[in-house]
């Protein structure tokens, strides 16, 4: 930008010669180039940013008024929902903000595996957005427990307890985390101070990896085509057109329909028919009695249907180990998407029926195992619930095959209707 | 393809839930809440501090807040209602300890302030009206959505002396009550959401237009 050769005076002037604000929100905001054929699946990353800071803001408000020990957590809670000026509407928007937080990153990632936006030479911002994924279920598991709700306490034993299945060092490694031989207090304080320091602290940090990688490299589109092949005189994508005001604009109005769904929850619906707020966890924590039916937040169901899957031990390790294990694969695996995909084409729209098979396949099974893992189980369930995550990770583990043996339609130079 | 992918995520929502009936022995019977009628929930409040709240605590409500609520002028409400003297601000324990209703009555009877949101207000409605005799319970009867329930039924007396209509409206009032005590600031939610939807609906117009402008400058 050579700012510094400018002569004339200015704040925004005297900024830029010692540090390009200019350039800087230049080339990551107003003049980012984004491909002209990007559709609404494109929406998602700017509106969880939105969510993000809504968590941050909601979140320090709501710790300034939460106790984080066992004997007080339940009633700051509910403290916080009489007591503190809009408390409530403060802990709805958090609740409501975490599911939104979730339904929205498995859009953006299905967006990111249907048009292929993980392959090269983009598997670093793949890698990255995962890595804000995983973080993100930390985030959630560890807030939920704050409440300190019957289903609080009873998640955290299920999911705590599930390292002590690994051979040799497991229990002693649970006993670790918890910080006690059964989750208690000093497990709910070294949980809150992960879900309230720690993990933001990551997450930020990963998010602004992922944006900022993404803006050196570019953004991918619905038809995978490089647009960085055909520049105009200043170096500028032909099928590209200006963030400000083009995609701002987009984006602002994709901010109103979703502050219109988000709204509706949490100004009327804000248990969300149980799956926002569990109706089991406006009973204090009781670590005598267990909740008939242990289910965990709808956003992990799909890998909790997997774990309970997995009924069956083999090779000497036991099935909940085993469980465990395909649990955590099932999330773990979508990191190695971009060397899993062989195809010759990004995009969906170019690949093969085969592709298109086993990405339905995919999609299916993710609703149905979700489904699976909020109910209680049944022998009819259990054995859906094997083929589906067979069906699963079918879609992961085939793909180097079935990307090559299919055949691809041409992709085109330019985004159509350039 | 989108069509394929539309039909696969509804095909997959179409697995029903089975279940038992909702109100243990028996389906609940309908309830539907109404936090506005201020009469009702008076009276729901009324029969709960002289007949529930000698074992059931609220612990997490304030005397205060629910007189502010239900419109009860304060001075009236501390004459009344409140038994042991307790200031208009403080939460609304009860002396009875765990120690005492253990021994006495075998259990700690639960706090109630959010038992409408654990349980669901038709199945409380449904289950204060469905004691019946049987002789071989401690206090001769049982109920048939709670099997087994270490409570008596308390309301008897006034079971007895009442029209099955008049008990009925006296248990939904009750109910009502506790649908509102369980989340006090409901109705101020829901009259602050209707304002936040119609700024949003005018924000989101204001902001799809703008993007329309544009839109159709690029082509």
């Amino acid at each position: 930008m050579a700012a510094n050769e400018k002569n004339s005076g200015g704040i925004v002037n005297w900024f830029d010669t010692r540090f390009p604000v200019t350039d800087l929100l230049e080339r990551h905001l107003s003049k980012y180039p984004a491909p002209t054929n990007l559709n609404f699946w494109y929406l998602f990353g700017f509106l969880m940013i939105v969510v993000l800071a809504m968590q941050i803001l909601t979140g320090l408000w709501l710790m300034m008024n939460y106790t984080n020990t066992a004997e007080e957590a339940f009633s700051s809670v509910e403290y916080i929902m009489r007591d503190v000026e809009y408390g409530w509407l403060l802990r709805y928007m958090h609740a409501a903000g975490a599911s939104a937080f979730f339904a929205l990153i498995y859009l953006h990632m299905f967006r990111g595996m249907m048009y292929g936006s993980y392959r090269k030479p983009r598997e670093l911002i793949w890698v990255g957005g995962w890595v804000t994924y995983v973080l993100l279920c930390a985030e959630g598991f560890t807030g939920y427990v704050l409440p300190w709700g019957q289903m609080s306490f009873w998640a955290a034993q299920v999911i705590i307890s599930l390292l002590g299945s690994i051979p040799i060092i497991g229990e002693d490694l649970a006993t670790w985390i918890r910080g006690d031989y059964l989750i208690s207090g000093i497990t709910l304080s070294r949980l809150f101070a992960f879900h309230v320091v720690l993990l933001p602290i990551m997450i930020i940090a990963v998010v602004f990896f992922h944006i900022l990688a993404l803006h050196e490299i570019g953004s991918n589109n619905p038809d995978g085509i490089d647009i960085k092949k055909h520049v105009d005189k200043d170096g500028v994508p032909l099928d590209s057109k200006p963030f400000y005001p083009y995609d701002i604009t987009h984006d602002i109005y994709a901010l109103g329909v979703f502050l219109l769904i988000f709204c509706s929850v949490v100004f009327f619906f804000p248990e969300g028919g149980g799956y926002v707020l569990e109706y089991v966890n406006f009973e204090p924590a009781n670590p005598l009695s267990t909740p008939a039916h242990i289910v965990p937040s709808w956003y992990f169901t799909p890998f909790y249907a997997m774990l309970r899957a997995v009924d069956f031990s083999l090779f000497g390790f036991t099935a909940k180990f085993l469980g465990f294990v395909t649990m955590a694969a099932g999330i773990a695996i979508f990191a190695a998407l971009p060397w899993l995909d062989r195809s010759p084409v990004k995009s969906i729209r170019y690949k093969g029926i085969l592709s298109k098979a086993f990405l339905a396949g995919f999609v299916v099974s993710f609703f149905v195992l979700g489904y699976l893992g909020a109910v209680p189980p049944s022998d009819l369930k259990n054995l859906l619930a094997k083929v589906f995550t067979v069906v699963y990770f079918s879609y992961f583990l085939l793909m180097p095959i079935y990307t090559r043996l299919e055949k691809c339609k041409p992709v085109p130079e330019r985004a159509p209707g350039h | 393809m989108r069509l394929l992918f539309i039909i696969l995520f509804f095909s997959s929502f179409s697995f029903s839930a089975e279940g038992d009936f909702n109100c243990g022995t028996i389906e609940c019977d309908n309830f539907s809440a109404d936090t506005t009628d201020l009469a009702s929930l008076q009276s729901g409040l009324t029969t709960y501090m002289n007949n529930c709240y000698g074992c059931h605590s609220l612990k997490y409500s304030r005397y205060n807040r629910v007189a502010k609520d239900l419109k009860i002028p304060i001075e009236i409400y501390q004459e009344n209602l409140i038994f042991d003297g307790s200031k208009p601000g403080e939460l609304m324990n009860i002396s009875l300890n765990e120690k005492d209703a253990v021994e006495w009555i075998g259990a700690k009877p639960p706090d109630l302030t959010l038992e409408a949101r654990i349980r669901k207000p038709e199945w409380i409605y449904t289950y204060l009206r469905t004691y019946y005799p049987d002789a071989s319970r401690p206090y001769g009867v049982n109920n048939k959505v709670y099997q087994n329930v270490s409570m008596p039924n308390v309301l008897e007396d006034l079971q007895l002396n009442l029209s099955a209509a008049e008990f009925d409206k006296v248990i939904y009032d009750l109910t009502n009550f506790l649908v509102y005590v369980a989340d006090p600031s409901a109705n101020e939610r829901k009259r602050i959401g209707v304002y936040v939807l119609l700024f949003l609906l005018l924000f989101t117009s204001f902001a799809y237009l703008t993007y329309r402008e544009f839109k159709k400058e690029l082509k």
